[in-house]
């Protein structure tokens, strides 16, 4: 059975207003950046203690999201599994635009952006045992991987895309843990230093993806007046369950590692320092206990409300447990002489959320969403429209797509 | 080849912070304002801590002065991802300002904290300086009369200086040093070959117990402190 897909019409009050909104975001941020380009990035939170801030959350957020998008729709292109074939096409664009934004927070995160090309210039003037340069090989491939699988999946290249989309997959895991290994390969840093942390990004990056992915399909089909089948969404809410799971073992060995033995300042700061409520109510909290409550509840978990509520506790949880590894990890004191340091050398490093800096980041979440939007405008994503005007039965309805599709297939 | 390398010794030092002004003042780098200062953005190539132990009546302060390590082993040598720094043939570890990208890995990767990130324009012009050292094509534009911003920097022993000795044919750490040797009131600082056994420095590490800060990470500072 072949599925059409159509661009959306694109022509209501409600989308005109949603790119217009999102247009002045992206100028904002065009704005924001062009402020702390001119007058040093001094306008933004980040200082000597703490010298990656909410660009750098925003980026390995995203960078975990379309790794998790990208996975997620190998359960249509590689694994071939029918029921997902409606939501393929939008994982691999998804995927595809929030690297983009993933690549342009870390561009403008550079002090000097202008000289991004160097990390591109493989062993002749890059240094290739940093993971930053490592990871260009990783994130360039990625990029060219992603547009081609798109491509393969538009044109209805079913064997090619599924070679690609296998290579994705794969990549796309490639990609999240060597991003995971810039952080856990640092050994002077109590918090970040792990070698759980690869695996523990991958499995945030499948919750965050898998998450972020069922919001966007509920909404794209909901408000293009599609219908999905409510299975698509409640099979996805149970396996981001299980992922959820392993990221919480993960998490917990990870933490019991640090905090076993004696020297456990790192995990010690970060449970109880000033940025405990990053860790506790973010990453903890809204990442994992709310969802596995609600998913682990027998009635919520079967309706479509409650698996969405979940899945936006984890996308918001995901987006702590980033900012609780970036910032509390690099604010903690390091341990430079035993006895107490005194004065401001001695105080836990503070990230102030400024203006500009949350503009910025604000900014580049619009400039992926209004690509999203006029993505769906103008390429073929989405199952087409049915062309019944009263609300069907879910299950009758899938079965209805599948006979009008039929019929228009002949 | 020598091997540059500081000794401090913690008995001789009073926290009168005189290298850090110095540091600043040899190598232009930028005051900021009490506000900078507190927010951690203010760039220090060479600050003095002090560490307290104790509860008052019977409490201990030492003042550690900390310029960079100059590391063998380096963690940001390893993780500069634009080979902006480097080690140089003597072990010292510079940062070149026109190869970096100012990604800050290097900041995090850094275990003791003595790099900053230039955050603005320099203000102020370039201080009075009337030694200008030689090879400015050779190196580049140094001393960066006006740094840019958005890159990060740090320590360099002063090579301006030791180069600058070495091609006059003077004895490095007797008549050239780093101006925070130079500025030490109490001769607490010392400055040399670490491998050269007739050096000053060598003779008192082989005298006087000492450490390194962070001996666990294997880093291999180029500074070392005497037991106080």
């Amino acid at each position: 059975m072949d599925i059409t897909f159509a661009p959306i019409e694109g022509k209501s009050r409600a989308y005109r207003i949603m790119v217009v909104v999102l247009g002045v975001m992206v100028a904002i941020m065009i704005i924001s950046y062009l402020v702390a380009y001119l007058s040093g990035y001094q306008v933004w939170g980040i200082n000597n203690a703490v010298p990656w801030g909410q660009l750098i959350t925003f980026d390995i957020y995203f960078i975990g999201l379309s790794a998790g998008a990208i996975v997620v729709s190998g359960l249509s292109y590689v694994l071939g599994r029918e029921e997902y074939k409606p939501i393929g096409r939008i994982a691999v664009f998804l995927g595809l635009l929030i690297f983009a934004g993933a690549m342009v927070c870390v561009l403008v995160d550079l002090g000097r952006p202008e000289k991004f090309w160097r990390l591109f210039m493989y062993g002749y003037l890059n240094n290739m045992t940093s993971m930053f340069a490592l990871n260009s090989i990783w994130y360039g491939g990625y990029i060219l991987l992603m547009v081609v699988y798109l491509w393969l999946a538009i044109e209805n290249k079913k064997r090619l895309a599924m070679i690609v989309g296998t290579i994705d997959v794969l990549w796309a895991v490639g990609v999240h843990s060597f991003t995971g290994a810039i952080f856990g390969l640092i050994a002077a840093r109590d918090i970040l230093f792990s070698p759980l942390k690869p695996f523990e990004f991958i499995t945030a990056a499948l919750t965050s993806g898998t998450a972020l992915l069922t919001v966007v399909v509920a909404a794209a089909f909901k408000f293009s007046n599609r219908n999905l089948d409510k299975k698509v969404i409640l099979s996805l809410g149970s396996l981001l369950r299980y992922i959820i799971i392993v990221l919480l073992v993960m998490i917990f060995f990870d933490k019991l590692t640090h905090g076993y033995f004696p020297h456990r300042e790192g995990v010690l700061f970060l449970f109880t320092g000033p940025y405990w409520w990053v860790f506790w109510c973010f990453q903890i909290g809204m990442g994992i206990v709310l969802p596995l409550i609600i998913l682990f509840h027998r009635r919520a978990s079967k309706t479509v409300k409650g698996v969405i509520i979940a899945c936006i506790s984890v996308v918001i949880g995901v987006l702590g447990e980033r900012a609780a590894l970036v910032i509390p990890g690099t604010a903690q004191v390091q341990p430079l002489y035993p006895g107490n340091i005194e004065g401001i050398w001695g105080t836990a490093g503070s990230f102030p959320i400024t203006f500009w800096e949350t503009m910025l980041s604000l900014g580049i979440v619009a400039l992926v969403a209004l690509l999203f939007v006029l993505g769906l405008k103008f390429l073929d994503l989405l199952p087409a429209a049915e062309k019944v005007k009263e609300p069907v039965l879910v299950e009758e309805a899938s079965e209805e797509v599948a006979a009008t599709e039929a019929a228009e297939n002949e | 080849m020598a091997k540059w390398g500081m000794v401090i010794d913690l008995d001789k030092c009073v926290g009168c912070q005189a290298c850090t002004i110095a540091c600043k003042e040899e190598n232009s780098v930028p005051h900021g304002s009490p506000d900078e200062q507190r927010q951690r953005r203010e760039p220090y190539w060479n600050r003095v801590l002090a560490v307290s132990e104790g509860e008052y009546p019977t409490v201990r302060v030492e003042f550690i002065s900390m310029p960079c390590m100059h590391c063998e082993e380096a963690p940001c040598v390893t993780v500069c991802p634009a080979k902006a720094t480097y080690h140089r043939e003597d072990g010292i570890v510079i940062q070149d300002f026109r190869r970096c990208i100012g990604c800050r890995y290097c900041i995090v990767a850094c275990p003791y904290g003595v790099r900053n990130f230039n955050f603005k324009d320099q203000l102020e012009k370039e201080y009075h300086r009337p030694d200008l050292p030689p090879n400015r094509a050779d190196r580049g534009p140094w001393p960066f009369p006006r740094r840019v911003r958005g890159v990060v920097e740090k320590c360099t022993f002063c090579f301006h200086r030791i180069d600058k000795g070495l091609e006059e044919g003077k004895k490095i750490g007797v008549d050239v040093v780093p101006a925070c040797v130079e500025a030490c009131p109490t001769g607490a600082r010392l400055f040399g070959d670490l491998e050269d056994p007739e050096s000053e420095v060598s003779y008192l590490l082989a005298s006087r117990g000492s450490f390194r800060l962070r001996e666990a990470l294997h880093t291999q500072p180029s500074v070392f402190y005497l037991h106080s």
